[in-house]
């Protein structure tokens, strides 16, 4: 693999074959992001408990990922890769401010188009008491647990985190068994 | 509860959670341009430095304004090899799996910190031939003009050896912050 520094980037010469691969690499960038953003979202806000520093983090996973995107060759699936660096820039975003358990995440965007305006409130509110009880969780089972919710399997997660999938395994049934009894808690 | 009914009823509630800036492309492009910014300004300030030092050496080879120069490409040449130094390895491969990335992060806190402690001596140094070259060579009798900028430099050195403490602290904590997540993972 080429490596790449900063340097590279500002003393290397445009041309045309790079304009074109830039080009290529805006268009995937914008699709992943279409695709992926909800989940991208859902993903910081388990590592932050203000719409800020959400906002902040999401721009540094953005920023992450057009970065490693040019290097990208397709060895794991896209959604590992993107969720890798999300998680990566997770745990620097939090090295750095050293979060500690806090009051969970005021506002979240909650929408369901079909419902009505009590059971959207209803939704709103379970929502909100499962990421509060996410947030709460130590990293390493929120990590597990959040992968788990947008659908990925023990493989997928084990690649992302570089464990193995019997670690995921038991991570899983650990952070399972807090947030039930996080939720029971709750309520 | 069936223990896959309350894992769907948790994924539908979480995915339910819809949350994306609008404006994050925007926001890429430009902490990029930012980015290379910064890069461009280490390299100015190494030219903006050494070239006139050299450039006074060459137009008035006196031995004092040659000592000067040679000193002030000796530490532009140190600091640059102790960048380079601490940071190959450190560039972000993003895509590594988080452990993996737990231990880069680690890496670079300590190579931060290894900056901090070179960056006090490299700056106790420079000032003190720096101050000593000035001082032998200020204009007498006493010139107004020639004070203030000294002040600066003193007023300057105050506030660098504040502020390195706090940020030495700052980076110990997170030291210890990822250390304890490397423990768990």
């Amino acid at each position: 693999m080429r490596s790449f520094t900063a340097t590279d980037a500002v003393l290397s010469r445009p041309d045309p074959a790079d304009i074109l691969n830039k080009e290529a690499l805006a268009g995937d960038f914008d699709r992943l992001l279409a695709v992926n953003g909800p989940a991208l979202g859902r993903l910081a806000a388990s590592y932050t408990n203000t719409l800020s520093d959400r906002d902040d983090l999401l721009q540094e996973i953005a920023i992450a990922i057009w970065q490693a995107l040019g290097r990208f060759r397709g060895e794991c699936s896209e959604r590992t890769f993107l969720f890798r660096i999300a998680h990566n820039r997770g745990i620097a975003f939090l090295a750095r401010k050293r979060a500690h358990v806090q009051e969970p995440i005021g506002e979240v965007d909650v929408r369901d188009p079909a419902s009505n305006a009590e059971a959207e409130l209803v939704q709103e509110q379970t929502a909100q008491r499962l990421t509060a009880a996410i947030y709460r969780l130590p990293v390493q089972y929120r990590q597990a647990i959040t992968l788990l919710l947008e659908g990925l399997g023990y493989g997928e997660i084990a690649e992302v985190l570089g464990i193995t999938e019997s670690n995921v395994g038991a991570r899983l049934t650990r952070a399972r068994q807090m947030l039930r009894e996080l939720l029971e808690k709750q309520i | 509860m069936n223990v896959d009914l309350e894992l769907e009823t948790w994924r539908r509630e979480w995915q339910s959670v819809s949350v994306t800036p609008p404006d994050l492309r925007k926001r890429v492009e430009r902490q990029s341009r930012f980015l290379r910014l910064e890069i461009a300004a280490d390299i100015l300030v190494t030219v903006g430095i050494g070239v006139p030092t050299a450039g006074w050496a060459m137009v008035s080879p006196q031995a004092d304004i040659v000592v000067l120069a040679v000193f002030t490409w000796m530490l532009l040449a140190v600091a640059w090899a102790f960048r380079l130094r601490i940071t190959r390895g450190n560039w972000t491969p993003a895509s590594l799996d988080t452990r993996a990335f737990v231990d880069f992060l680690i890496g670079r806190c300590r190579a931060q910190l290894a900056a901090i402690r070179f960056g006090a001596i490299l700056f106790a140094v420079n000032l003190t031939f720096s101050l000593a070259w000035v001082y032998q060579h200020r204009p007498r009798p006493h010139i107004a003009w020639f004070s203030w900028p000294l002040d600066l430099v003193w007023l300057a050195t105050v506030a660098f050896y504040i502020f390195l403490p706090w940020w030495n602290r700052r980076k110990k904590r997170e030291l210890a912050w990822l250390l304890g997540i490397q423990e768990q993972t």
